[in-house]
């Protein structure tokens, strides 16, 4: 703290040294940018995304609240389980940057699609490397994604005051599906887009929400209309909807805290600037691992696409494999089926309105009894889905 | 020029009804033009009257009397039947009689006919035994049709291509009840489960070989030991190449073999089987000559190099799941292919050097295209080495982070 007079000396004074001299010796920058900007607003940005958790006072200097701050207890999001929703935001940051790099040279046409993606791939340098980590790193996020959620239904995180916690996971993970379905479509090759039609098939047989996204998708047919709709979603719209989730889940931690079991003076709690370094060391790790994933299991580059010719054995992605098989093998109209899909979905979203709110013991552990029971069911329609033959 | 005002007449009717729209339609639709070729003879005659006006002669103003003599204007059977009456024309004096307007240059030249069609048929293996007497060989009419004749362009005709081997298969297949066709093989059947007849219904090609495209049309003969080899050679130009170039021509002529049928089979003829190279040779040549040894060699490099060929082209399919750029290769194995088809008809000039040297061409470049694309993936084996390296640095860095991180804690 011995040099912090000299750094926070007048924040907004515009002392004469500021006009023509510029940066003086090193670190003056600072004082040189914060003559000009409120450096401190800037920075209280940060507080909407959870690294900071007092309110800033924007009047005083940036490095004085930065030393302030950085020594604060925070919650050790670094460590299990609460690393699941750390994991989510390093991910969709990884997501954006490597998706940008391929959006350089995709081309969301179905003549150039596959040709592109291919040019990707095959003939820039490390081409292969940033698809491969695109296509390991979104399926890392629905893995985080759906553990995240199943979390916070074991730990009852869903009831009050965490309802929003809830509805804001649910719609991250809904977002992160749609966003791997939408993705899987533009390589444009056979697999992704007879994967893409099954899928859509399920969607369509939806009651309300098929004809509403057919008329939003452009049509039931998967062609060039559907393949720059679902481009602009994936990069997008859904993106968006993403970072606004992330944005809520850390708004209402920020209010309610994340989880009562766990209280910050049995070793969980650390302060900012470990948590950053703790931060940093899982990103280089996330790294390492999606590296090795990406070189020693990497994606299996498939012929184009031919809508003309169906291959053999063709699913659904594997998260939609069990409302594919309720839907073409369900007993009774599809619509009704559809309906029912849609009735369980809602049912998980609203869970924090319908579950009973008592916090006892005994309570939760009857709800988390109906949450295995209901996952099993899932497990066991996804691998029926997974080998039954179309009707 | 009878016919003139009745065509104004319908004219006039046509633009009137178009001009009303409200107004009624003529009650009966005209009588069809043909009718009027057909005189008067359809009435006694109408069977014959309804197979000659779908005809393409009625559309051409040919009329019954054309070829049956007569009067088609009487309906009295003494007057119509009367002067110069044919009636049904003798079989021996069928092609005669068509020729009177086919081999007429004058009469033939505004449709762009050949008019060598009789002369083509006196020379054919029919025409010759009409001449001799021989009653039941075809006549014109057989294969055409007598009052309801086709342009060959036309697919309900008896000579579109794909209607020639059943219009044929009439008298030269199992059903034929002509006295001098019995004991003898079932051509037709045998064309049938050929690779030519395959070709032609199977995948439609009208292209392919049909009876008339080895035997001649209107000059139909088998051809003979000698000249087998240049009906075939027709289409397969690189086989009669070679093998007119090798001994096996002259010494099958010698010995009165006929030539590609003694071992291809004769209407029968099936797809190429380059593997009968290592058993064929011993029909004709000791069992174990060295002309057996030569087929047994020729077929041994002609599969090693089809081998590799096959393991380059799964090789590029593995590349291309990688993907690795493999346009090149492609194109080099295509060439490769080239090389190995051309092995096939090389075959027939029965010379060692000249079918190795093209096997092994195409062995060389598919083992070349082979290791090249063994190099590239080998290539990629490496990076699972540089993911050590990587590894070291990952550790490396989470090590001083972890140093940076104990040293900030010490500090809060």
């Amino acid at each position: 703290m011995s040099d912090a007079p000299r750094v926070g000396g007048t924040p907004g004074g515009g002392d004469a040294s500021g006009g023509g001299a510029g940066p003086g010796p090193r670190g003056d920058w600072v004082a040189w940018l914060e003559r000009r900007l409120n450096l401190t607003e800037t920075f209280s940005f940060l507080t909407h995304f959870g690294l900071v958790w007092t309110p800033v006072d924007t009047s005083r200097p940036v490095r004085e609240v930065v030393r302030e701050v950085a020594s604060q207890p925070v919650p050790a999001y670094a460590r299990w389980p609460r690393v699941l929703g750390l994991l989510a935001a390093i991910l969709f940051g990884l997501e954006v940057v490597t998706g940008v790099l391929l959006a350089y040279y995709y081309r969301p046409t179905p003549e150039a699609a596959f040709e592109s993606t291919r040019t990707i791939v095959r003939d820039l340098p490390f081409g292969w490397f940033i698809h491969q980590l695109h296509g390991w790193g979104a399926w890392l996020l629905v893995i985080v994604v759906a553990a995240r959620l199943l979390r916070l239904f074991w730990d009852g995180l869903y009831r009050a005051p965490r309802e929003v916690l809830w509805w804001s996971a649910v719609a991250m993970a809904w977002l992160v599906l749609q966003s791997d379905f939408t993705g899987r479509l533009l390589t444009w090759d056979s697999r992704s887009y007879w994967a893409a039609v099954r899928g859509m098939e399920v969607v369509f047989a939806l009651p309300v929400v098929g004809p509403l996204l057919a008329f939003l998708l452009g049509g039931r047919v998967i062609n060039d209309d559907v393949l720059i709709r679902f481009y602009a979603l994936h990069m997008l719209v859904l993106p968006a909807g993403f970072a606004f989730f992330l944005y809520l889940t850390f708004a209402t931690l920020r209010r309610v805290g994340l989880s009562p079991e766990a209280p910050m003076h049995r070793g969980a709690a650390t302060t900012l600037r470990d948590h950053l370094y703790s931060m940093l060391i899982l990103s280089v790790l996330l790294f390492g691992v999606l590296t090795t994933l990406a070189v020693l299991a990497p994606f299996r580059f498939q012929a184009a696409a031919d809508p003309y010719s169906t291959p053999t054995g063709v699913r659904p992605p594997w998260y939609m494999l069990a409302p594919y098989a309720v839907i073409e093998n369900g007993p009774g109209p599809s619509w009704l089926l559809g309906l029912l899909l849609l009735a369980v979905a809602f049912a998980v979203l609203l869970l924090p309105l319908w579950a009973p709110r008592a916090a006892g013991g005994r309570v939760l552990g009857r709800m988390r009894l109906w949450g295995l029971f209901a996952l099993a069911a899932w497990t066991a329609l996804s691998v029926l889905g997974a080998f039954m033959e179309r009707r | 020029m009878r016919r003139a005002p009745f065509v104004l007449l319908l004219l006039s009717a046509a633009t009137a009804a178009l001009a009303q729209p409200g107004s009624q339609r003529p009650a009966t639709s005209p009588p069809p033009t043909a009718s009027a070729a057909a005189g008067r003879c359809g009435v006694c005659h109408p069977s014959e009257r309804v197979q000659f006006e779908r005809s393409t002669h009625a559309q051409e103003e040919v009329r019954c009397v054309s070829c049956h003599g007569g009067d088609d204007r009487s309906l009295a059977q003494a007057v119509a039947h009367g002067a110069g009456f044919i009636g049904r024309p003798r079989r021996d004096d069928v092609p005669r009689l068509c020729s009177s307007c086919h081999s007429d240059e004058g009469k033939m030249r505004a449709y762009n006919l050949p008019v060598d069609q009789y002369a083509l048929y006196q020379t054919s293996g029919h025409g010759r035994r009409l001449a001799k007497g021989d009653m039941q060989v075809a006549v014109c009419s057989d294969c055409h049709g007598a009052h309801d004749i086709l342009p060959r362009s036309d697919p309900a005709s008896r000579v579109f291509p794909l209607n020639i081997p059943r219009t044929c298969g009439r008298c030269h297949g199992g059903n034929a009840s002509a006295a001098g066709r019995r004991g003898k093989p079932d051509d037709h059947r045998e064309y049938l489960s050929s690779v030519h007849a395959h070709e032609l219904f199977d995948r439609g090609n009208p292209r392919a070989p049909t009876c008339v495209s080895c035997h001649g049309v209107h000059g139909a003969a088998p051809p003979t030991v000698g000249d087998v080899d240049k009906v075939c050679g027709h289409c397969h130009t690189a086989e009669r190449r070679y093998f007119t170039a090798g001994p096996h021509r002259e010494g099958m002529i010698a010995a009165g073999l006929p030539e590609c049928v003694s071992c291809h089979g004769h209407h029968d003829t099936s797809a190429t089987q380059p593997q009968r190279l290592a058993s064929l040779c011993a029909t004709c040549h000791g069992g174990k000559s060295k002309q057996v040894t030569l087929g047994a060699k020729m077929w041994t490099e002609y599969q090693a190099a089809a081998t590799q060929i096959e393991q380059a082209a799964a090789l590029i399919e593995r590349a291309d799941a990688v993907p690795i750029q493999t346009d090149d290769y492609r194109a080099r194995l295509e060439e490769a292919r080239t090389y190995l088809r051309e092995a096939l008809p090389a075959a027939h000039a029965v010379h060692e050097e000249t079918v190795t040297g093209l096997t092994t061409r195409a062995r060389s470049v598919g083992a070349e295209v082979a290791s090249e694309i063994y190099g590239n993936l080998g290539h990629l084996q490496s990076r699972k080495l540089v993911l050590v390296v990587f590894w070291f640095y990952v550790l490396l860095t989470v090590v001083v982070l972890r140093r940076f991180q104990s040293r900030a804690a010490r500090k809060d």
